[in-house]
């Protein structure tokens, strides 16, 4: 039988539970407190936790409805302990230790980026085979050999200055679009002309590419952005928009197409929050096939935080046999995707 | 019978209780003001390993610092939750003032930023609601004040009061988030060559005789953009402030931030700041510093708030017998 795994995650501004049982996915409930901080131009941290203790209970309550299960039908917690905020974080693992305990069930601390490739495990009959793994959200951006998901995951490249995400949100605000920035550039880019600025291609020329060859680099694309609006008064905001955005992702994918060529591994798994950007969906599924390369990306609403990914994570912990973690797991700000399941 | 299960996160002190009925069956505490998250479970392990058969969860609301104060709740929370059981909520200076004898005193916990939380009790009520404020405010009462170190919130104080209180259901916070909204209508771009004779304009209104003159602005200025940035904030397309930060090795240091008197208190100063500081992180600088007029220190709490400490003074900086006090940043 497989088990009904229950996850948290509550690393940045959404509290979200999503329940599993086994590969299926029973709930996904998700809170968000982005509201709350538009008004500051980012995630302001202490609001976001004080926005998680707020609303957990409520939300734990609703996926248990969703799923039409008793809470003690559940026969493990997972939960997200790490990269994120470290307040925000620290909720919703002394929530999942409540529960563990309450339940005396096994606690499975879990590392947020792995439960976002994991996710894409869920209502999927094939076993995950061996894949490079696109990793890009509003913290991270790096490309890796996933050889197996819960035990042998490798880092080939990271990003050496700002994640892909960052990128966006920054550029969403020297453009004066709003907050967060990846919905508003993805919107606006729709109806502008992605070829009529060749903005930067960051660490892809020259002897960057030999030091950085799976690295990314937005930093000095922010900069091109920053001059180009500065010099041209009369531009249309559609077209940086989407120069920027084809800037950003013609990067991610060249450099995961080469990190699939050179690994010998023809599966690519896209995931994390900027995978919900439809120009990348686009344009991964083009030249992944004339690559010959088999593309995986989550369906969008389960590439932004969630708590089904972290019940995702845990089931195939589970199912790899790995040990539950030990009772009073520290939350870690900044755990390496190498850390996938908490000792 | 009852059995309670007592929780207090409110202070450095993570303390774990089980009561049944009048008798405790359990009492620990840890103390550690940072590992709130990791103790609390293996407490409460503890305490199931003697008994598991709880019927209330009982927890200290605070006022107290956050992010402990909220592992404690989240965690009561979720525990009754998971037992299908009820909680409570009580004040936390409430559960270290029950056993003190005293007819008119203070309790009083660390709020950390050189404050405290506390409230005033008289005849074992507490008067009014807790408060937080400096040190010096709760001297100026002159009463007996019970200090957090020699008292803590009594998890089994906690247990009896929740029997004669309505619940508390939010935690006490007291304070804000330490949240600005980005100031309105104010648009933060990079400085250029026509925007210096406003800027000396406003220097000399803001610093009088030892304002820059247009030729040290144009002299600081020939280094932009190599390794300095210089941003002015504009209000309808007039200048009403700018800042400057410069890079040098591994430091780097702001030469000026300035907002015009009118426009003083919307946060302008504080976004330019913050916009220098993630300059500087993105050139990768071990630490940003900065000079500020001794007995000119309005934007004193402003610097310290985002993380600036004190490390030294220089004297007849700025001129003849005016010190400047010199403040760093770790970015590391």
């Amino acid at each position: 039988m497989s088990p009904i795994v229950l996850g948290i995650e509550t690393s940045c501004d959404e509290t979200a539970v999503g329940i599993v049982n086994g590969r299926n996915l029973l709930a996904n409930v998700i809170s968000s407190s982005v509201e709350e901080h538009v008004r500051f131009g980012g995630v302001v941290p202490e609001v976001a936790s004080r926005a998680h203790l707020e609303s957990m209970q409520q939300v734990i309550n609703q996926a248990l409805l969703d799923a039409k299960i008793k809470i003690s039908d559940v026969d493990a917690i997972a939960v997200t302990a790490g990269p994120g905020l470290i307040g925000a974080l620290l909720v919703g693992v002394s929530s999942a230790s409540g529960l563990a305990l309450a339940l005396n069930k096994p606690l499975y601390g879990v590392n947020h980026l792995n439960a976002h490739i994991a996710v894409d495990t869920l209502d999927s009959q094939e076993e995950f085979r061996p894949s490079i793994g696109l990793l890009v959200s509003g913290g991270h951006s790096s490309i890796l050999q996933i050889n197996n998901l819960v035990t042998d995951v490798i880092v080939k490249g990271s990003t050496i200055d700002d994640a892909a995400g960052e990128a966006f949100d920054k550029m969403a605000r020297i453009m004066d679009l709003g907050f967060p920035g990846g919905p508003l550039i993805d919107q606006q880019s729709k109806s502008g002309n992605k070829d009529l600025i060749n903005f930067p291609r960051g660490l892809t020329q020259g002897n960057e590419i030999e030091k950085h060859k799976f690295d990314f680099s937005f930093s000095g694309l922010k900069t091109a952005v920053a001059r180009y609006l500065a010099q041209t008064p009369n531009h249309k905001k559609a077209d940086v928009a989407a120069s920027f955005q084809e800037a950003v992702v013609d990067v991610l994918i060249s450099k995961s197409l080469l990190a699939c060529k050179e690994s010998g591994i023809d599966n690519l798994v896209i995931a994390g929050g900027v995978a919900a950007n439809s120009r990348l969906r686009e344009l991964a599924r083009q030249r992944c096939e004339s690559a010959k390369v088999e593309l995986r990306i989550p369906p969008a609403n389960l590439c932004t935080d969630n708590g089904a990914m972290v019940a995702a994570l845990g089931s195939l912990a589970i199912n790899e046999g790995v040990a539950a973690s030990e009772i009073g797991i520290s939350a870690d700000s900044a755990a390496p995707v190498t850390q996938v399941v908490w000792k | 019978m009852s059995i309670t299960l007592a929780i207090d996160t409110s202070t450095s002190r993570t303390s774990v209780a089980l009561i049944k009925n009048n008798e405790v069956l359990f009492n620990k505490f840890h103390d550690d003001p940072i590992a709130h998250g990791e103790v609390l479970p293996k407490l409460v392990a503890q305490a199931l390993g003697i008994e598991t058969e709880i019927d209330l969860v009982v927890v200290g609301m605070g006022p107290g610092p956050f992010t402990g104060l909220r592992s404690g709740i989240a965690f009561a929370q979720s525990f009754s939750f998971g037992r299908g059981i009820k909680w409570i909520g009580v004040c936390s200076l409430d559960a270290m003032a029950a056993g003190i004898k005293e007819s008119d005193f203070l309790v009083s916990t660390d709020a950390r930023r050189k404050e405290r939380f506390w409230a005033r009790y008289i005849g074992s009520v507490r008067d009014g609601q807790p408060q937080v404020s400096n040190i010096n405010e709760l001297l100026k009462l002159n009463l007996p004040i019970f200090s957090e170190g020699d008292y803590f919130p009594d998890p089994v104080q906690l247990a009896k009061l929740a029997k004669l209180n309505d619940s508390i259901t939010k935690p006490i916070y007291i304070r804000k988030p330490d949240a600005y909204p980005v100031p309105k209508n104010i648009k933060f771009r990079i400085m250029t060559n026509l925007d210096l004779i406003s800027a000396s304009a406003i220097e000399k209104q803001v610093y009088g005789k030892s304002a820059w003159s247009l030729n040290q602005f144009k002299e600081e200025f020939s280094k932009v953009p190599k390794s300095a940035q210089y941003l002015v904030a504009e209000l309808d397309g007039g200048v009403i402030g700018y800042a400057g930060i410069v890079f040098n090795a591994d430091v780097a240091d702001i030469h000026t931030i300035t907002v015009v008197d009118s426009q003083r208190r919307k946060g302008i100063g504080r976004e330019l700041l913050k916009r220098m500081i993630d300059w500087a992180r993105s050139k990768k600088a071990d630490a940003v510093m900065l000079e500020m007029r001794l007995g000119n220190d309005k934007a004193r709490p402003l610097y310290e708030q985002i993380g600036f400490v004190e490390v030294s003074k220089r004297e007849n900086y700025y001129a003849p017998g005016v010190t400047a006090v010199v403040m760093r940043k770790e970015l590391k």
